[in-house]
């Protein structure tokens, strides 16, 4: 079960009970400044005071959103806000644990992470920046990067297919998948909230555009123009293949909203590790007691 | 009768090697014997060959000593692959299979005489009672507790024990095949008396291995959280807890790899929880990064290198001490993370209670740096008395302080309340970037320099721990021996030896080793003229670590070596004689080996 559902509400939050006093250091225009206000208004619908989460981050400049909020942040290293995360869950799986980052922070250096987050099914929101390039390190290839974009380090153009993020978690068995956009801030707050709602690991894609070194503005439009509701499509979330199959067109189409959601969803690492606990009867016994195991057995 | 008794024995896999090493500690220790149990393997992961050197003795001792007073080799192929680890002298008692029918004048030992040769049948007796040849370790159990004068009960229960799940026709067979070696012992006494005296006093005791008690101090000193990967010789820790710490209330994730594994005990920590990594040398590379976070991020954990042979992936299976370097140097910036290091599997309780208590007080990571003989080798210790155990936990925020608080707030010890996720007002920004008070990000050079002060300041205090360092012999005595970690049991003994001897020597083992006490090493070598550190590495790491930091007298040598051949007590009074000599010749300094 998730948590977030059942010790709420005490009191009434708006967004800004969720926003801190640090003034964002990201350049004028940039996507991210949209999407830390649809987190402040996801978790004023949630209601769990800023003291009951844990927004963890890895490095960039998307990885900056935790110390913008009032929650406890953990900006951390590059590519290991998962382990971390998930770490901070298991201690204590009463906190709602929000994770940020960009596409190579999760993709490319801590890509290895997001396949055992998903595995171990650890409640936990995972939020990516999507802007297919890096951002704080001045423009570089990402992972998410399309094939022929020229960048400081491809300056004959990508010759690399880029990762596709929904395609990859769902291959990995993620159990909520979807999709937002800056540009659609309500949207992309619905999707956020479903997914700090959904009882398990969910991960939200966020075209988040990088204006200094991704997209000038004629390319701003031409992917505004690629994206599309999937309410408009009457896609059935519960349905795995097709949210496949939709996922594949990322590139060619941005479908935005929820691409899976699991009907049943698996049971979490720290549900069952709770049930663990009890069943080998934690708390009734004294810690020295696990010394007995040295004594010497006739 | 004997009052210390080496024994070694290889063979290949599937001849129960350790699991007859063990039998013998465990029964002797019954008997009230002290003993040291060290096993080595191969690089085959089943079916390789194995070893074990076992030290029984009447009093307490914490290495495996030297040349081997009883040799068994299932097979000399085997056995000789263990050469170094398993010295066979001239007052050995060689037992070897018949099987083998190797002429005694063929006997591949180089250059060595035996006091006496003995071929036995042992594979024919296990066939014969046991029914097939995997019976050969428990005839040797036979042999030994005849030669030896060990009682048979204990060992009789220990061989029934072990074969708990097997059929009754099983187990009896394996008495059987026993019984026959113990007779043949009988019928067949050796020239030279291996009979073990009575043990001073028969009292309960215990047998444990570093990482099994490593992995149950942790529980008793609160760890609720551990994540780690694979790797040996470390494995057992995880194994340990994943079978225990559910039961006390925590929570053990296999991670992906050795960064997600100290990531999540990171992030265990920040959300307020005692929580323990492990690892060896490779894995402990990969961790190097998430050891920065940890300490800019003031969050405590503990991190267990049980060191193997390096680099890369060296030596899996065996000891070295060669990573003392790496665990006190490889974060990047200014650091300091104590490293704790034990002295013996028994010392592994003690240190680990420690480190969590360090890592709480001083709100830092901390590195206990095991070694694959403190891990995997087996020993009797002294019942733990866990009433007794001082805990200490991280200071948390009081009502008071959380009405304002301030995560970094510069205090006078530099150690300030930390909060963690849960608690009302407490909210903070915890961050590998450098930061201010509160915990913004900042790139100001002057707050980097207040923050850099106040991380390497809390730890001041640590100095002054003489308790966490063993100082023996007379206090003016001009020639010191230094050693550390598993190695230190050997200066231990070479110390009494030497003591003995009249030879005017005291010892300082460190078990903290870093930061390095300049003022607890200063005062040792007050009186010292000459000296010398005996550690396990090429480059003679603690020797060259402690000159870093201390004005080092010019006599001081050591004696260090890589590779996994022993060290032994009387080659270590070898040279304490040879520097004494010198001393008394006036010789300004004889040439140090590196
Ligand atoms: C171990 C390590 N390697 C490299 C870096 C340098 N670095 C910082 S952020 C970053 C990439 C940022 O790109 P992305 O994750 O997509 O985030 P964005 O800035 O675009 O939001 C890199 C390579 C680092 N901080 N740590
Ligand atoms: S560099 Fe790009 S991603 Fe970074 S703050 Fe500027 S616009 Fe945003």
């Amino acid at each position: 079960m998730s948590t977030t559902a059942t010790t709420r509400p005490i009191q009434d939050y708006t967004a800004k009970n969720y926003k801190s006093d640090l003034k964002p250091i990201w350049c004028p225009g940039c996507g991210d400044f949209g999407v830390v206000q649809a987190i402040y208004r996801a978790l004023a619908n949630i209601g769990r005071p800023p003291h009951e989460i844990a927004f963890v981050s890895g490095i960039g400049c998307s990885s900056r959103i935790p110390g913008y909020t009032t929650a406890y942040g953990f900006n951390t290293v590059h590519g290991r806000a998962l382990p971390i995360a998930q770490g901070i869950k298991l201690a204590n799986p009463d906190l709602l644990v929000l994770v940020a980052g960009g596409d190579g922070d999760g993709f490319s250096i801590g890509g290895g992470h997001v396949a055992h987050a998903i595995r171990r099914n650890v409640d936990l929101t995972y939020i990516v920046m999507d802007n297919q390039i890096y951002g704080l390190t001045k423009g570089q290839l990402s992972p998410t990067s399309r094939r022929g974009l020229v960048s400081v380090t491809s300056m004959y153009g990508s010759i690399e297919a880029p990762v596709n993020p929904l395609l990859y978690v769902l291959g990995y068995g993620a159990e909520f998948v979807a999709q937002g956009t800056p540009a659609d801030m309500s949207g992309l707050a619905k999707v956020i909230e479903e997914g700090i709602r959904f009882p398990g690991f969910a991960f939200i894609n966020v075209q988040s555009p990088c204006v200094t070194y991704g997209m000038d503005d004629q390319q701003l439009k031409a992917q505004k123009a690629l994206m599309q509701p999937l309410e408009s499509l009457n896609h059935d979330a519960s349905n795995s293949l097709a949210a496949m199959g939709l996922a594949q067109q990322y590139g060619e189409k941005l479908y935005t909203g929820v691409f899976y959601r699991k009907g049943t969803p698996s049971p979490t690492f720290e549900g069952t590790a709770r049930a663990r606990q009890q069943e080998l009867g934690a708390g009734t016994r004294p810690r020295a007691q696990v010394l007995d195991l040295f004594k010497l057995k006739k | 009768m004997n009052t210390d008794l080496v024994i070694g024995m290889a063979g290949s896999g599937g001849d129960g090697i350790v699991s007859a090493g063990e039998s013998l500690l465990t029964a002797a220790a019954i008997e009230g014997y002290h003993g040291v149990l060290a096993k080595s393997f191969g690089p085959q992961i089943r079916g390789g060959e194995s070893s074990f050197r076992l030290r029984l003795s009447t009093t307490k001792m914490l290495n495996t000593g030297g040349t081997l007073d009883i040799a068994v080799a299932l097979s000399w192929d085997d056995f000789l692959r263990f050469g170094g680890e398993l010295p066979v002298g001239g007052h050995t008692t060689v037992v070897y299979d018949s099987i083998t029918k190797v002429p005694i004048d063929r006997i591949p030992l180089v250059g060595v005489q035996p006091i006496e040769v003995l071929a036995v049948p042992i594979e024919q007796m296990a066939r014969e009672t046991g029914g097939s040849e995997r019976a050969k370790n428990t005839v040797v159990l036979g042999l030994m507790a005849g030669w030896l004068g060990i009682a048979r009960e204990p060992m009789m229960a220990g061989i029934r024990k072990r074969l708990a799940k097997k059929d009754a026709e099983i187990i009896d067979k394996a008495v059987k095949a026993f019984h026959a070696g113990f007779e043949y012992a009988s019928a067949h006494p050796l020239t030279s008396d291996r009979k073990m005296a009575p043990p001073a006093k028969a009292s309960a005791k215990f047998v444990v291995d570093g990482n099994d008690l490593c992995a149950a101090a942790a529980i008793v000193a609160g760890c609720d959280f551990f994540a780690g990967y694979p790797i040996t010789p470390s494995t057992e820790i995880m194994q340990f807890l994943s079978r225990e710490i559910w039961k006390y209330g925590g929570t053990v994730m296999q991670a992906e790899d050795e960064i997600a594994g100290i990531g999540a005990v990171v992030g265990a920590s920040f959300a307020g929880k005692k929580a323990m990594t492990a690892t060896s040398g490779p894995g402990m590379s990969l961790k190097t990064e998430m050891l920065g976070l940890a300490s800019i991020a003031e969050l405590p954990l503990v991190c267990v290198n049980v060191q193997r042979g390096g680099p890369s992936t060296g030596i899996p299976t065996k000891a070295e001490q060669s990573d003392l370097f790496q665990a006190v140097f490889s974060a990047h910036g200014d650091v300091i993370r104590p490293v704790l290091a034990p002295v013996s599997a028994e010392d592994m309780y003690g240190i680990t209670i420690e480190a969590f208590n360090i890592a709480e007080q001083y709100q830092s990571p901390v590195i206990i740096l095991s070694d694959q003989e403190v891990g995997q080798r087996k020993e009797t210790a002294e019942p733990i008395d866990a009433s007794q155990v001082h805990i200490i936990n991280r200071r948390v925020p009081g009502a008071q302080e959380l009405e304002k608080y301030v995560r970094f707030r510069f205090t006078e010890s530099g150690i300030s309340p930390i909060s963690h996720p849960g608690m009302p007002g407490g909210n903070y920004l915890a961050s590998g970037i450098e930061h201010n008070e509160p915990g913004a990000p900042t790139a100001s050079g002057e707050m980097h320099s207040r923050m850099n002060e106040k991380r390497l300041r809390k730890f001041r205090p640590l100095l002054d721990r003489r308790d966490l360092f063993i100082i023996d012999g007379p206090p003016d005595a001009p020639i010191a021996l230094i050693s550390w970690g598993s190695v230190a049991g050997v200066a231990i003994e070479a110390l009494q030896i030497a003591q003995q001897q009249g030879l005017k020597v005291k010892l300082l083992v460190p078990k903290l080793m870093y930061p390095v006490s300049e003022a607890i090493y200063a005062d040792f070598f007050l009186s010292v003229k000459r000296g010398l550190v005996v550690e396990q590495n090429h480059q003679a790491q603690l020797f060259r670590l402690i000159r870093m930091f201390v004005d080092v007298p010019s006599g001081m040598q050591t004696l260090a070596k890589s590779g996994s051949n022993p060290i032994t007590p009387l080659e270590v009074v070898d040279r304490l004689k040879q520097i004494t000599l010198a001393l008394q010749q006036g010789k300004d300094r004889e040439p140090s080996e590196v």
